[in-house]
């Protein structure tokens, strides 16, 4: 773990030191390379099935993709935001860098962490980095707002998930991930008891989000500068995720009848976010929508709790990370030419920016899982295990692919076809840094089909 | 101020704490108190103003009764049981009349409201002592007599804390949110204190650091007001971007420092079997939380529109010295860490 | 609870009542205050008298010296609250509250 963490680290003595006019290139370069010495974790050859094992910090193959997907997160970001911290002082640049490469440093503490109570820390430290992106850089005064919401939705539901863990912890004496799974189960029968369950839940149900707890987030992505939405997307609800996969082996008894209310909440999440998305204007809040909508299939499929769902949530989590990450980079590639997220006020983009074009459709495409796409393996995954569980599901969850295939036609055709507004005749042409911005978000995804295995975890 | 004047002054209110801190008999530890509130007196009302003055008054009676009613207690209480010494608190009525009076004294909610005026009056480095140096002589008694009233205590240090969080949401003088703040702390320092009273300690040691490089913030920006916060970009730029970060911390945020005494405690209370009251504490935490936040949108993370003139008094030399307020803002945003070391050092 | 300490506790009440409840001049404030002290100086002269106790003895007067420098930097205050707002009433002391 060292050999990432000190580099990343690292990171910011170079933020610091390097001349203004080399700043961004060799920051790029420096978090280029840790992104590739991270690629070594996938390599997992023990047979516990726990590696890089140190005192406090271990990858498995749950958290080995998402440790890999943080680290290649980095990178990305500094090459979106070039174009928008131009204009600004260097020192101001600089403190962006380092804002960006300590949430990375506190993501990596997060997923690596093997006592829950690290990993707490390293949950809530991460809001302090990402509350100032969104309300520092951010372009509009409702990013107050949306800061303020971000910072107590989800402080609120992770204070009792504190007193939760403690409570573990008086009860097993432990709270260790590589132990807790031998320690003797818990009789969980009384009243207080399923309090507790809703406060372990709670908390990651709130970033993932849930349908019901969800409305930070779109204000959270759209006021957010672009950087920020790429990690708040790619990897920050995926603590959600992660959180509660980790927390369910001690959950055992009690989630069968409790998770009842929050497998509909999450199912029904999936088609009004889809709906809300089809009558949506602002393309940034219709990703933001529909990554709500996709991570309400992922919680449906860890709160079912059957391999082919921990799995399946697994492998949607990664691939709608780099798809949503992309699309938030292609609709900021879109803001800096018309300074509009308005889909209206920018139309028929396909005659002026060609090859974007072919970026949005395919990344449209892997939003709505087109078949080879590991989005697709996730998705069918996660819909089988429903199905298995309960026929009825599958009238939710089919109407929610549907309607996902929908928004994102509607989103394609809003911003690629149909008649260019006359103002926008004068674009700026796209740069090969967006476009490899782009490409570095869908190959890895393309290259995931061909080797799926690196992304499904300890279950299948 | 005469500075033999102001030493005299400065050397009683050191002695005061000293005394109170190294008695053992009840009537010397009111002499402490006493002579520590005598001595701050002058020092409060050394600006002849209106506000300093009320204020002054305000602090006068409260202290007065306070000390009153903790010397009629500790006599209530040698009549009862013979005994003067303060570890020896045996009876129930004077040890609760002790903790209500000691509760007026430092300001603990319902007997609150002396405080957020009180400071409100004071410039920032009276007002500094006031929440810093005068807490400490109530809490040295407080954590020698042992008061095993869980109810009152947990009434106080719940409703200490409700009120420090409900109360500054409203404010805009730094010092009466820097006053709530206080009564917030406060409140969670009385929680632990049956359960851990060394946690109580390390709760108010934590304490004093962040709010000490809170108050030095605000004395090198000279603000007062949250507006006058907007301005300090101009005036000490890298101070205001670590500004959040001490805000945050006196708010409890992880990882930094103001997380370790919350978190120490909670997990106190879940082990004493009180995760409920856990809980609500916890979320009464976030009402303080929203008034800190609300200073660190209005001093760092929004750029007031400014004129040439507005944003140039970085160019000034500011003659205030800065090294101990760069020691506690070290201190204040970064020792979770040590997190180990410091319950080790606080170890009951 | 003998009568001397029923006298006594009742007079300190009386003040603390007094303090609380009769909130017009800051004079009369400080009048129960000194009446506070004052029983409190009975209560411990009387202690001293009933356990024939010489060590103690010197107590009252400590107690009777401070109570008399409090209530000194209370009359200062009280003059000082005169020349600023021009009364002694405590209603007049408003313009910290918000």
């Amino acid at each position: 773990m060292l050999k990432i963490l000190i580099p990343t680290f690292m990171l910011i003595p170079t933020t610091w030191l390097t001349p203004a006019k080399w700043l961004w290139p060799t920051t790029l370069a420096q978090s280029f390379i840790i992104a590739l010495a991270s690629l070594t974790w996938l390599k997992n050859l023990s047979e516990t099935g726990w590696s890089c094992l140190s005192t406090y910090l271990a990858t498995d193959a749950l958290s080995t993709p998402l440790l890999v997907l943080t680290c290649w997160l980095l990178p990305l970001m500094i090459l979106a935001s070039q174009k928008h911290t131009a204009l600004e002082p260097v020192n101001r640049q600089r403190m962006y860098i380092t804002l960006l490469t300590s949430l990375q440093f506190f993501l990596i503490l997060a997923f690596g962490a093997t006592e829950l109570i690290m990993f707490y820390v390293m949950f809530e430290a991460t809001l302090i980095p990402t509350l100032i992106i969104i309300t520092r850089w951010g372009n509009q005064t409702e990013r107050l707002n949306a800061g303020t919401y971000f910072l107590f939705y989800t402080l609120a539901g992770s204070l009792p998930l504190l007193v939760a863990l403690l409570l573990l912890q008086n009860n097993t004496g432990t709270l260790s991930l590589l132990t807790l799974q031998y320690s003797n189960p818990l009789p969980l029968v009384s009243y207080a008891d399923k309090l507790w369950w809703a406060g372990c839940l709670l908390a990651f149900l709130v970033k993932m989000p849930l349908y019901g707890v969800h409305l930070w987030l779109p204000k959270a992505h759209v006021e957010a500068p672009i950087a920020g939405s790429m990690v708040l997307a790619a990897v920050l609800l995926k603590l959600g995720g992660y959180g509660m996969m980790r927390m369910m082996i001690m959950l055992e008894p009690l989630t069968e009848k409790l998770s009842y209310p929050f497998i509909i909440f999450a199912l029904w999440g999936v088609i009004m976010t889809g709906s809300i998305c089809l009558r949506q204007t602002d393309l940034k809040s219709l990703i933001a929508y529909s990554s709500v909508s996709h991570m309400g299939l992922v919680a449906g499929g860890i709160l079912i709790q059957t391999p082919w769902g921990f799995t399946g949530a697994l492998i949607l989590m990664i691939a709608h990370g780099l798809t949503s990450s992309a699309l938030f980079c292609l609709a900021n590639t879109n803001y800096e030419r018309t300074h509009s997220r308005t889909m209206i006020l920018a139309r028929g983009l396909q005659m002026v920016l060609p090859l974007m074009a072919t970026w949005w459709f395919i990344a449209s495409l892997a939003n709505l899982a087109l078949p080879p796409l590991p989005n697709l393996m996730g998705e069918l995954m996660i819909i089988t295990s429903l199905f298995s569980w309960s026929w009825w599901t599958l009238a939710l969850t089919g109407a929610g692919t549907l309607i996902t295939a929908a928004y994102s036609l509607y989103m394609f055709l809003m911003t690629q076809r149909g008649p260019l507004p006359p103002h926008l005749i004068a674009l700026e042409p796209t740069h090969s840094r967006e476009h490899l911005l782009i490409l570095l978000h869908l190959l890895p995804l393309m290259l995931l089909t061909l080797k799926p295995e690196l992304i499904w975890g300890w279950t299948a | 101020m005469n500075p033999y004047i102001m030493a005299l002054l400065l050397f009683g209110l050191g002695l005061g704490t000293t005394i109170t801190f190294a008695s053992s008999h009840w009537l010397l530890a009111w002499m402490g108190l006493e002579i520590n509130t005598l001595a701050i007196i002058p020092l409060m009302a050394q600006h002849h103003h209106p506000r300093a003055v009320e204020a002054t008054t305000k602090y006068f009676l409260t202290q007065a009764t306070a000390a009153a009613m903790l010397l009629f207690a500790s006599t209530t209480n040698a009549w009862l049981t013979g005994e003067w010494d303060i570890q020896q608190m045996s009876h129930p009525l004077p040890t609760t009349m002790i903790t209500l009076a000691l509760a007026l004294k430092i300001g603990l909610a319902p007997m609150h409201s002396w405080m957020p005026e009180v400071l409100q009056g004071l410039d920032l480095t009276t007002g500094l002592i006031l929440s810093t140096w005068q807490k400490l002589a109530p809490f040295a008694l407080f954590l020698q007599i042992h008061p095993n009233n869980s109810t009152i205590l947990i009434t106080l240090g719940l409703a200490s804390t409700l009120v420090g969080g409900w109360g500054g949401l409203n404010q805009t003088q730094l010092r009466k949110i820097l006053a709530y703040s206080s009564i917030a702390h406060l409140g969670w320092m009385t929680l632990v204190l049956q359960f851990a009273p060394s946690l109580t300690l390390l709760t108010l040691l934590t304490y004093f650091v962040m709010t000490f490089s809170a108050f030095l913030v605000f004395k090198l920006n000279k603000a007062t007001t949250v507006n006058s916060l907007a301005i300090s970009w101009a005036k000490t730029p890298i101070l205001t971007s670590l500004a959040p970060l001490i805000l945050l911390s006196l708010g409890g945020l992880p990882p930094l420092t103001g997380f370790l005494p919350k978190w120490l405690i909670l997990q106190e209370l879940t082990k004493q079997g009180l995760p409920l009251l856990a809980t609500f504490a916890a979320l009464t935490a976030l009402l303080s939380l929203y008034f800190y936040l609300r200073l660190s949108y209005a001093m760092t993370l929004t750029m007031f529109p400014n004129n040439l003139a507005g944003s140039a008094p970085w160019r000034f030399h500011s003659p205030q010295l800065t090294l101990p307020l760069a020691v506690s803002t070290a201190t204040a945003i970064l020792t979770l860490p040590l997190a180990p070391a410091a319950m080790a050092l606080f170890a009951p | 609870m003998t009568p001397v300490h029923f006298a006594f506790s009742s007079t300190f009440m009386l003040g603390l009542a007094g303090l609380a409840f009769h909130r017009y001049h800051l004079l009369s404030a400080l009048l129960c205050l000194e009446g506070m002290m004052l029983s409190l100086f009975i209560a411990l002269s009387l202690w001293t008298l009933q356990l024939d106790s010489t060590t103690f003895s010197s107590s009252p007067m400590l107690l009777l010296a401070f109570s008399a420098c409090e209530a000194s930097a209370g009359l200062a205050l009280l003059v000082a609250t005169a020349r600023t707002h021009g009364t002694d009433r405590l209603q007049s002391l408003n313009l910290l509250q918000c």
